[in-house]
């Protein structure tokens, strides 16, 4: 226990010290001020010390792990926007840089689950077991990735293309109010019913759609690829749960 | 080689002698293999009744709060042994501490899977669920590991 505070504390140091250091040498750069404020100063160690603790969460798992993380997010997160803040980041531009951090943060989950799911790949693999699923699922979504493509990529240029010039009605109405979001719903639903969770499929209508957004309509349409990738998880889940559901009383 | 088999009715556990003319590097693997076939059974109780199981039958040891349970395919039993004298009495290549709380019978384990927020979760006989704890998965591949080599040194 004295061994684990010790690497806590040594870790946090070491992270407030690089912080510091950081803080020191890029807010002048960048900021392009004489140097950082005290506040600034002290901002930049507090995030290099609660970054340095960063992989801690990590040595836990289940429950502890998803809770030790998101403690460590909403700190992490206050502390980056205080400092985005204090370097004169503003509303639209300080939730961009939340998002960065977000995005970040995903990435490492992401980095770590992976690795996990290889350990328990070479587990399998020892004690003479199937393989399993594949790693986030990717190979078990693959199936759905024509449908998707079909929904979020030609079906909008075929209602553009059908849709009068001056009221898009098809494209404009039907196809984000209706159509997506039901066609979302119902692939999710069938893809969870059949292969359980597969987080990368909302993803996959998410970036699908994408494309669509800046080749048929703009920046204001971006809601579009909301309107298709969460059916589309909703639905996953529910067909998930459904399958739970029928092999527990199997 | 010859094998013979003598039957004494009050012996408790088998007690097996090699004769040979020489030491020898078979007769060291045959003699290892051997004592782990006929590691001793685990006494468990079930009520009043008191019981000594063949190793192989347990699927998992486990703390409850009240104490020790052995879990086999069909019962659950009570055991007076801590989880670490468990360890030291059981079939290290079979047997392997998974948590803080629980040690399985590899050679019962059906599936293995990760959940999203990194729990791994092993089956055993396709029902019952055990939890793994990071901290020893190298262990476990570890002890896998070990009888790997001692499977292939075997054949």
């Amino acid at each position: 226990m004295r061994k684990i505070k010790w690497a806590w504390a040594a870790k946090i140091l070491a992270g407030a010290v690089a912080g510091l250091l950081c803080g020191v040498v890029l807010v002048s750069y960048f900021v392009g001020t004489r140097g950082p404020s005290p506040i600034t100063c002290l901002l930049c160690a507090a995030l290099g010390a609660a970054a340095g603790t960063a992989t801690l969460p990590f040595a836990d798992d289940g429950r502890m792990l998803v809770l030790c993380s998101a403690a460590h997010f909403g700190v992490t997160a206050s502390l980056f926007a205080l400092l985005a803040a204090q370097l004169g980041a503003r509303g639209g531009n300080l939730l961009v840089w939340e998002g960065v951090l977000a995005l970040l943060y995903a990435v490492i989950w992401l980095g770590r689950w992976i690795g996990w799911y290889v350990e328990v790949m070479r587990l399998r693999a020892l004690l003479g077991l199937a393989p399993g699923p594949t790693p986030l699922k990717w190979r078990e979504t693959l199936p759905y990735l024509p449908f998707a493509l079909l929904l979020c990529d030609i079906l909008p240029l075929i209602l553009r293309w059908l849709d009068a010039p001056d009221v898009p009605v098809l494209s404009g109405l039907i196809l984000p109010y209706l159509l997506l979001p039901a066609a979302g719903f119902s692939s999710g639903l069938s893809l969870g019913k059949r292969q359980g969770v597969c987080p990368l499929y909302p993803v996959a209508c998410f970036v699908c759609y994408l494309p669509m957004v800046y080749l048929l309509f703009n920046d204001t349409a971006l809601f579009h690829c909301f309107m298709v990738a969460l059916p589309a998880l909703a639905g996953n889940v529910l067909g998930w749960l459904y399958r739970r559901a029928v092999l527990k009383t199997r | 080689m010859e094998v013979e088999i003598r039957i004494e009715p009050e012996r408790r556990e088998p007690r097996v002698v090699i004769l040979a003319g020489e030491e020898s590097e078979e007769l060291r693997r045959l003699a290892e293999n051997l004592s782990r076939l006929a590691l001793g059974p685990i006494p468990v109780s079930r009520g009043e009744e008191k019981l000594l199981l063949p190793q192989g039958e347990f699927l998992r040891f486990y703390t409850d709060g009240k104490g020790v349970s052995a879990q086999t395919e069909a019962e659950l039993y009570t055991v007076h042994l801590r989880l670490y004298e468990l360890e030291e009495r059981l079939d290290a290549t079979r047997f392997v501490r998974i948590s803080n709380g629980e040690i399985i019978n590899l050679d019962r384990v059906t599936a293995v899977d990760l959940s999203l927020s990194g729990t791994i979760r092993m089956t055993l006989d396709g029902a019952v669920n055990a939890y793994v704890s990071r901290r020893y998965v190298k262990k476990i591949k570890e002890t896998l590991n070990l009888g790997r080599r001692k499977e292939n040194a075997k054949n």
